[in-house]
């Protein structure tokens, strides 16, 4: 059959075997025709073209499936290759599947525009994924046991190339300093140069870990205050949140002392921000929901944090009838259209981590309300893709499923199931 | 040979809960040295965040309120392993004397952000 899969010598010594698998399982048959006679013959060029839409009634599958039969009416032979997934676009979307809480997981490489997983790598245990902002690489900050889940511990930060999805570096984290929490994706980061990663250590002691991509190695660990998440501002300066509800800047500066400086203090104690803010790196706006729906908005691109009039996302009359957000990662913002995405639906208190059916689209500007879209079932995280007619993704972890809307009108065009265990997280690139 | 060292490291432990040296030392019997400070824990702190004691005195911490707390030793200057106390519920208390000069660095294990030092002069 035209979909089996013979391993090549290189992707079993890289322990790529599984991605392999997938990627000759859900790559179009006709990309299979091609010579494997020498070694070097066996990876697969991405097709320079993209696949024609489906057509009505047509499934991959059964596309696939005319495709092989033709392939074979021909008299084509098979020639099992190891697959290369397309270019990254603005529509690559990684899925995260934390597995709840499972010591190994996986990461869905998935192309938006098709609504295809075109690949898929591991990871240890609750891995903060990161992608290139110009998708360049995609990587994971991770931590495996000796004995699967017992044993000695190593934390390490493994990068990968967005086509073969082989590793191109596995820099070692020393003395196992990752936060382990469910996952929250800023509390991993890539500065906007993408040449360093930036990590969150919660114990002993508040601090961000340095690591040098570029030079493939860990450079060191900064204490900082009381504060969480990590929004880079530009290559040597970021931002955290602090418990006394100021931001920090901290500035790293080519080797001496960091220099940090906190921000007034922008919410009262009793506002609750969620653990998912959204940050668009590219232009510094940071978006951050409370619990009720109050959304507070910083820009970070300049000199000094600047902060916008908070936007109230409900009426009073809605509160009251218990709107308010819920979910993991409850917001996205699209950066051209300045427009923020919010998952929310009519709930009791204390119960913002339960999913939602409804989106509502806001004028990150103005604070008006321009949509509410009804998904029509239970999701969990919702993103963008930053193209001009950007898609809406939107995960559902108890189905397993990566819901494609429009975001300009809410319907939905595609999804892609069987994700994981309890997929949670979706990440994009700001290309 | 190994087996031995072990053996005799146990029953040092098990004789006198003691850590890195006996530089500090948890007092388990309530016959803690005269002087020396308390510490209270309230509002998610150390009340007082840096007391200054004698070599040979003692402080004893002290949980006001409902959340637990401990207090967790770092590694530093003579102390060469750190020393995670137990959790403290509402009104326990937890003792360790301080047997030679140094500052010592503590922090509460779930809650990092607290921290205190102990001064030993
Ligand atoms: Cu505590």
């Amino acid at each position: 059959m035209t979909h089996a899969y013979r391993p090549g010598k290189a992707s079993l010594r890289s322990g790529i075997a599984l991605s392999a698998v997938l990627l000759a399982l859900t790559a179009p048959t006709g990309a299979l025709a091609q010579d494997t006679q020498t070694p070097t013959a066996q990876t697969q060029t991405p097709a320079e073209t993209a696949p024609a839409p489906l057509a009505a009634g047509e499934t991959h599958g059964t596309r696939a499936a005319a495709e092989a039969a033709a392939h074979l009416a021909a008299g084509g032979e098979d020639e099992p290759v190891v697959l290369q997934a397309p270019a990254p676009d603005a529509r690559r979307v990684y899925v995260n599947d934390p597995a709840h809480f499972a010591a190994i997981t996986q990461q869905y490489i998935v192309d938006g525009n098709t609504a295809r997983v075109v690949g898929m790598v591991d990871a240890g245990f609750l891995p903060n994924p990161v992608v290139a902002s110009d998708g360049s690489f995609f990587g994971h900050v991770s931590s495996v046991w000796s004995r699967i889940a017992r044993g000695e511990r190593t934390d390490y930060v493994e990068v990968f190339d967005p086509v073969t999805h082989e590793p191109t570096a596995d820099i070692e984290l020393p003395n196992t300093p990752r936060f382990l929490v469910g996952t929250y994706p800023w509390m991993s980061a890539l500065t906007p140069n993408n040449k360093t990663l930036l990590f969150y250590q919660f114990s002993p002691t508040p601090a961000v870990g340095v690591v040098d991509l570029a030079g493939k190695r860990f450079d060191r660990m900064i204490e900082v205050p009381d504060c969480y998440h990590i929004f880079p501002s530009s290559d040597q300066t970021f931002y955290m949140h602090c418990r006394d509800g100021s931001l920090l800047k901290v500035t790293r500066g080519e080797g001496g002392e960091p220099q940090t400086q906190n921000t007034e203090v922008f919410h009262r104690e009793d506002e609750y921000l969620i653990n998912h803010p959204a940050y668009s790196p590219k232009n510094g706006r940071l978006v951050w929901p409370t619990y009720t729906g109050k959304i507070f908005q910083a820009d970070l691109g300049g000199e000094n944090a600047t902060f916008r009039e908070p936007i109230e996302a409900f009426t009073e009359e809605e509160k009251q009838a218990g709107w308010a957000p819920g979910g993991w990662q409850q917001v996205a913002y699209h950066r051209d259209s300045n427009r923020i995405f919010l998952l929310a639906d009519q709930r009791p208190q204390w119960t913002h981590k339960t999913p939602s059916r409804f989106v509502l689209v806001i004028d990150a500007e103005t604070g008006q309300r321009i949509a509410r879209y009804d998904l029509g079932r239970n999701i969990d995280s919702i993103a963008v893709s930053q193209d001009a007619e950007p898609q809406l993704y939107a995960l559902s972890t108890v189905e397993r499923t990566l819901f494609i809307h429009d975001a300009a009108t809410g319907e939905e065009t595609s999804s892609v199931d069987q994700l994981g265990h309890g997929p949670q997280v979706i990440t994009t690139a700001d290309m | 040979m190994r087996t031995l060292v072990s053996a005799t490291l146990c029953l040092t432990l098990l004789s006198a809960p003691a850590f890195a040296a006996d530089s500090i030392q948890v007092i388990t019997d309530g016959n803690a040295a005269a002087g020396g400070a308390t510490v209270e824990i309230a509002k998610m702190k150390f009340a007082t965040p840096e007391v200054t004691v004698k070599a040979g005195e003692a402080v004893t911490w002290t949980n006001t309120e409902a959340l637990p707390h401990n207090v967790h030793f770092k590694t530093g200057p003579g102390l060469t392993e750190e020393h995670e106390g137990p959790m403290l519920r509402s009104k326990q208390t937890y003792t360790v004397q301080f047997n030679e000069p140094g500052t010592y660095e503590y922090i509460c294990t779930p809650h990092p952000f607290m921290k205190g030092k102990v001064v030993v002069e």
